[in-house]
């Protein structure tokens, strides 16, 4: 019995020396004064600390090799159309914008030889990722309206900028309007 | 006496085994105080919100480049705002001379960074921290680095320290890609965290928008605009490469890795109207993870992998929705203001910070239950905000000084500050993984 109670003890005192140490110890606030006589560190006998070592190395970038060899392969025909604009997070057709989409409409319907592209277009007030999607949408809504007026949708494309093209950098309501746009391209092939 | 004695007579036979029990209590008892008391005195619970700054002194180390490569590492442990840096002025120790508590303690310093370094064909430093309560060493090493990699190299004795004191891993060594435009000309720019060695990829785009990071930090994958094609493409840092991945019509935006590295996730408008995709760079599979009318944009996976927040405006305006990554169980996370975008995942998971537009664009964090929403940006528009691998941190774009820039700041917005330089226009910050 007394055995056991020996054992106990030792592990009792084991647990105390070595696992005295808590996992997380703030500091305690510094005393104000020159500190105390050095503390007795009998316990504290550490052995020759090894200094480790470390190497630092970086992996150094090469140059990244841009593949983009693709060249436009169309060109775009000088006509120019009137832009249609859009209210501030909008995507729907004003009815401001509504006479322009009809000539138009009424130009693409004599000349089929062409293509349109619908750039899309936000005014810089957003984030730059939603605005890449509003420029989308209001690609897609202003098409969604020729193609109601008769034009073939397979001759219509969308393109969003996002705010990434503005026609007008002041930070004013009256720039703000000219940027939330919808601008018509018509492209030709190339060499036709 | 007797008695008991008696009793334990009794009882002999079913205690013959109570020793040996009691000793392998006891050795696994033994075993786990020894496991902890290897485990590292932490001077700052840094987990704590009532934590204290440290006081900490950092002498000029002694040598050739020892003030920049002492500089870089005071600023470092400044910036985390868990130091308390003493002034150099207040001490009475150089770096060579040998350590004396009694030096430190009566102007309140409770930790020592001294250094010395040497010039060979590369600079070796020799480093060791003190604490001066304890009067003792508490971590001594040399490191290496070709001059060339001063930064690195004081970045990562930075680290060192950090986790010395703190028991967590530093992000010294971390660096932030964003988007970047001089003269008219987008790229991909990286740079350390601090702002310094800025380098560009000399990508030839038109539109680029915000690069993403794989968790393992070797590959960035983006959406760029070339010859009226939105694409996606992927810089592979290991094989140094630039890689199309993905085009269609319409407009394709990433997005993010998933935590494999394999699969990314992104948006687009090639259905007419923008969804969610998840896509495999391995075997190009493409699933589409949504089916509305609506938009639905900029997808940020969670870090276990296991939920999708994005932006849509199935509402009427823009907010954003968390998602199982089948693309179930969508349920709405903001409901204040009329414009929340650009969310992105705290490391840890449990916030979600994003930028949300109350006059200006601010950045905001919120819990992914929508509870706990707070503001931490006031001045200028801030936008596309992203954490720091520990999660301390939050870097952001910010026009609040006329130009476009990156900026950092603590993750409870305390210390805000630019990073880069005037002379780029800079937006999409991302902080490294790693």
């Amino acid at each position: 019995m007394k055995k056991v109670f020996v054992l106990v003890l030792i592990c009792l005192l084991g647990v105390v020396f070595f696992g005295c140490a808590p996992k997380k110890i703030v500091q305690p606030q510094q005393p104000a004064v020159t500190p105390q006589e050095p503390r007795e560190r009998a316990m504290e006998v550490e052995p020759e600390r090894k200094t480790s070592e470390e190497k630092i190395t970086e992996q150094q970038l090469a140059k990244i090799e841009t593949k983009e060899v693709e060249t436009p392969k169309y060109i775009e025909e000088k006509i120019v159309f009137e832009d249609i604009y859009f209210d501030f997070d909008k995507y729907d057709i004003r009815p401001d914008g509504k006479p322009a989409l009809h000539s138009l409409a009424d130009w693409l319907l004599k000349n089929t030889s062409g293509r349109l592209v619908v750039e899309g277009h936000c005014d810089e007030r957003g984030t730059n990722e939603y605005n890449i999607a509003l420029g989308d949408r209001r690609a897609k809504a202003t098409r969604d309206y020729l193609v109601a007026l008769g034009v073939a949708s397979g001759r219509v494309e969308m393109m969003s900028y996002g705010e990434e093209k503005p026609q007008c950098t002041a930070q004013t309501e009256e720039c703000w309007q000219k940027n939330r746009r919808a601008h018509f391209v018509i492209l030709k092939e190339k060499g036709k | 006496m007797k008695r008991y004695r008696a009793k334990d007579n009794k009882h002999r036979g079913g205690s013959n085994r109570k020793p040996f029990i009691l000793l392998t209590l006891c050795s696994i008892l033994y075993a786990l105080s020894v496991l902890f008391s290897a485990e590292a005195k932490v001077y700052i619970d840094i987990s704590s919100p009532a934590f204290k700054r440290l006081p900490i002194a950092i002498p000029e180390f002694y040598g050739p480049s020892g003030k920049e490569i002492s500089d870089i590492i005071r600023d470092d442990l400044e910036f985390t705002g868990l130091f308390l840096n003493i002034d150099r002025a207040a001490y009475i120790e150089t770096s060579s001379q040998p350590f004396n508590p009694k030096n430190w303690s009566p102007i309140g310093v409770e930790a020592v960074v001294k250094g010395s370094v040497k010039e060979e064909r590369e600079l070796i430093v020799l480093v060791s921290l003190y604490d001066v309560f304890e009067g003792k060493e508490i971590l001594k090493k040399e490191y290496k680095a070709g001059r060339d990699l001063i930064r690195p190299l004081s970045h990562t004795i930075a680290n060192d320290i950090y986790s010395t004191l703190t028991g967590e891993k530093g992000m010294f060594r971390s660096r932030i890609a964003f988007v970047g435009e001089e003269a008219g000309k987008k790229d991909i720019y990286l740079m350390d965290w601090d702002g310094k060695r800025v380098s560009k990829m000399g990508l030839i785009k038109d539109i680029i928008v915000a690069p993403r990071w794989s968790r393992d930090g070797t590959k960035l994958v983006y959406s760029a605009e070339r010859n009226r094609q939105w694409a996606i493409y992927l810089l592979d840092f290991v094989n140094t490469r630039e890689k199309k991945v993905f085009s269609s019509t319409g407009t394709n935006i990433v997005g993010d890795f998933m935590p494999d590295g394999d699969y990314f996730i992104f948006s687009s408008s090639k259905d007419r109207t923008f969804d969610l995709y998840m896509m495999s760079l391995k075997s190009q599979n493409t699933i589409k993870l949504t089916s509305s009318q609506s938009i639905e944009v900029s997808p940020t996976v969670s870090p276990d992998g296991n939920y999708i927040a994005f932006v849509s405006d199935r509402g009427g305006s823009p907010q954003i929705y968390v998602m199982k990554r089948e693309g179930t169980d969508t349920r709405r996370i903001t409901f204040e203001g009329s414009y929340n975008t650009s969310p992105s995942w705290s490391p840890k998971g449990d916030k979600i910070v994003f930028s949300g537009r109350r006059g200006t664009n601010q950045i905001f964090i919120v819990n992914p239950d929508s509870t706990g929403l707070t503001q931490l940006t006031t001045q200028g528009n801030n936008e596309d905000p992203s954490f720091s691998s520990d999660g301390r941190y939050i870097t952001f774009s910010s026009d609040r000084d006329g130009v476009k820039g990156v900026y950092i700041m603590r993750a409870n917005g305390e210390s805000q500050k630019r990073v880069t330089l005037k002379n780029i226009k800079a937006f999409g910050p991302r902080w490294s993984p790693n």
